[in-house]
């Protein structure tokens, strides 16, 4: 691949399968008889993120049932192929899961969180629900193999609007397709009150014949998606 | 072409030359090993030489006069030799056969076999590098890698020759030589306790396949070659039918030496992929060496336990006789 070649153009749209399973998108837990006997066959699927996907789909029922979402514009996410999604954050907490809540109910795809810390015993179990560190490094190659990634904006703590864009890891991603999107609370405070809003932005298209890590090109997507992001929490109504 | 095939004698440099001899554009095919190889090769020239007898391979190779260098003469700690044996192997051998091959002036192309080692695991690494991860070795064997790769890419500058540095993920398959493959097929294998992390590997022909490719289309840089999906100690250990025996901190010196004492030696880089992984982003090679249908790593760890296990046989002067 040379410099300037799109990134995107060059890969697979679809991730590799193992045992019959999609390493992408998400189906039905399997039944307890199943998994037993998976794990102790050791016939499951493991991804080089370390990704269990059939831990993935076994705790998604439930986070759904906690996690109440209405999305809105959900036809903007892409079905298949590398993208990454950039959201606000509030207090950060559960802005997260609603967001893989509403990727798994408009696309039907496993949502890779970025932001996994690194410490030990805690890092590992995180990253086998399919969280993601956020070294841009793994994050360009997390989007190379095909999946659907989540990064926020730096947290606003309490204060309206969108935080500082990821500056470094949008630099490490131009020729992906960049999604901006809101997620908003149900009720006042972030209380559950009612559903969490997620509202899908128009795709931020990047400059496919910019050269990877062009600083430049980078500041300007970033500024760009801060803005969509910005738009999108004003005109929630 | 010319080829000058390093490592001929390991199952890789035989594979690999048997790829070659199917090619009409590769004229001639000649090996250089401390051992000879192991199938049967219609139309390769293999010469034993050792490469700590520099003055010997340089003035082979000189007079050779090799129009291609494909270097598997890169040697993995506890797969064929000792970890000191293989870093000195590995120095020689890289030097005396690419400092003899550019001295002729015939050179065209070199393919240099490396590894995911290269790029070092652990706090502040990355987890799954791409080629434009900077290499940053945290084994002996890592930087026996990134040695080659500087030797090689360094002659490459000088005498303006493309250099492929195919960067393998740890090749585990039958009759491969590997501390890693010796590891999982003990009954019972050391894994850690509080963590589980993927790692890639690739089958013995595909690394073949990718060396010749990257050799005939004189690819320039390095490549990731590794095979698509992962495993996890845990899984894989699951997935044999061994017994997984959790370890954490000191205990896996006092596992080490037991598995040695088993007759699979554990060296730092197999170490290190126990307990911190090793993966890597080979969407890169698929593309440039169309490399699209590489065995997955599931498939490779499940070709890993289908071999036979080796059965002694008792022998006695009589039933010789």
């Amino acid at each position: 691949m040379s410099p300037g070649e799109p990134v995107a153009d060059t890969v697979a749209d679809t991730v590799v399968s193992d045992y019959g399973i999609d390493l992408d998108r998400g189906q039905a837990p399997e039944s307890l008889f199943s998994l037993v006997r998976r794990r102790l066959t050791g016939r499951y699927p493991i991804d080089p993120f370390g990704a269990d996907p059939l831990l993935m789909d076994l705790t998604a029922p439930p986070v759904r049932m906690a996690v109440r979402v209405q999305v809105e514009q959900g036809h903007r996410l892409p079905d298949v192929g590398g993208a990454l999604i950039v959201s606000n954050r509030g207090l950060g907490i559960l802005e997260p899961a609603a967001l893989v809540v509403a990727v798994r109910e408009a696309t039907g795809r496993r949502l890779r969180v970025i932001g996994a810390p690194e410490t030990p015993v805690l890092g590992p179990i995180i990253r086998k629900l399919g969280a993601v560190r956020g070294r841009p490094d793994d994050v360009a190659s997390l989007l190379r193999a095909g999946h659907l990634a989540a990064v926020p904006l730096a947290p606003t703590w309490l204060r309206p609007g969108a935080g500082e864009p990821p500056r470094a890891l949008l630099a490490a991603v131009l020729g992906f397709p960049v999604i901006p999107v809101a997620v908003l609370p149900g009720g006042p405070a972030g209380l559950p009150l009612r559903p969490w809003r997620v509202i899908v932005g128009q795709i931020v298209e990047t400059e496919t014949d910019a050269a990877p890590r062009d600083a430049l090109v980078a500041a300007e997507l970033a500024e760009r998606v801060r803005d969509a992001v910005g738009a999108l929490l004003a005109a929630r109504g | 072409m010319r080829v000058l095939l390093t490592g001929l004698g390991g199952e890789l440099g035989t594979r690999m030359a048997q790829l070659l001899e199917e090619r009409s554009d590769v004229t001639e095919i000649v090996g250089v090993d401390l051992v000879p190889p192991r199938r049967r090769l219609r139309r390769s020239e293999f010469h034993r030489i050792d490469p700590r007898d520099r003055e010997r391979l340089v003035g082979f190779v000189t007079e050779l006069e090799p129009t291609a260098v494909a270097h598997y003469g890169v040697w993995e700690p506890d797969s064929r030799v000792s970890p000191r044996e293989a870093a000195e192997l590995t120095e020689a051998c890289t030097v005396a056969a690419l400092g003899g091959a550019a001295r002729t002036g015939k050179l065209e192309r070199v393919v240099v076999r490396s590894g995911l080692e290269v790029y070092g695991r652990g706090r502040g690494r990355p987890l799954v590098p791409a080629e434009d991860s900077s290499p940053a070795p945290t084994t002996p064997y890592g930087r026996s890698c990134l040695d080659v790769e500087t030797t090689a890419v360094s002659l490459g500058r000088h005498h303006d020759v493309p250099v492929a540095a195919l960067r393998l993920a740890p090749v585990v398959g039958s009759h491969v030589p590997s501390p890693l493959g010796r590891l999982l097929r003990l009954p019972a294998v050391p894994v850690p306790a509080f963590a589980d992390p993927a790692f890639c590997l690739l089958h013995q022909d595909d690394a073949a396949r990718a060396m010749v490719e990257a050799l005939v289309r004189a690819y320039d840089g390095p490549l990731n070659v590794v095979g698509p999906g992962a495993a996890s100690p845990w899984q894989v250990v699951r997935l044999g039918g061994r017994v997984p025996v959790p370890v954490a901190g000191p205990a896996w010196e006092v596992a080490r030496r037991v598995a040695e004492l088993a007759g699979a030696p554990v060296p730092p880089h197999v170490l290190e992929l126990m307990c911190h992984g090793r993966a890597g982003d080979g969407s890169r090679a698929v593309d440039a060496l169309e490399l699209g249908d590489l065995r997955p790593t599931q498939d490779v760890c499940t070709e890993l336990f289908e071999w036979a296990t080796v059965t002694s046989i008792a022998v006695t002067r009589a039933n010789v006789a």
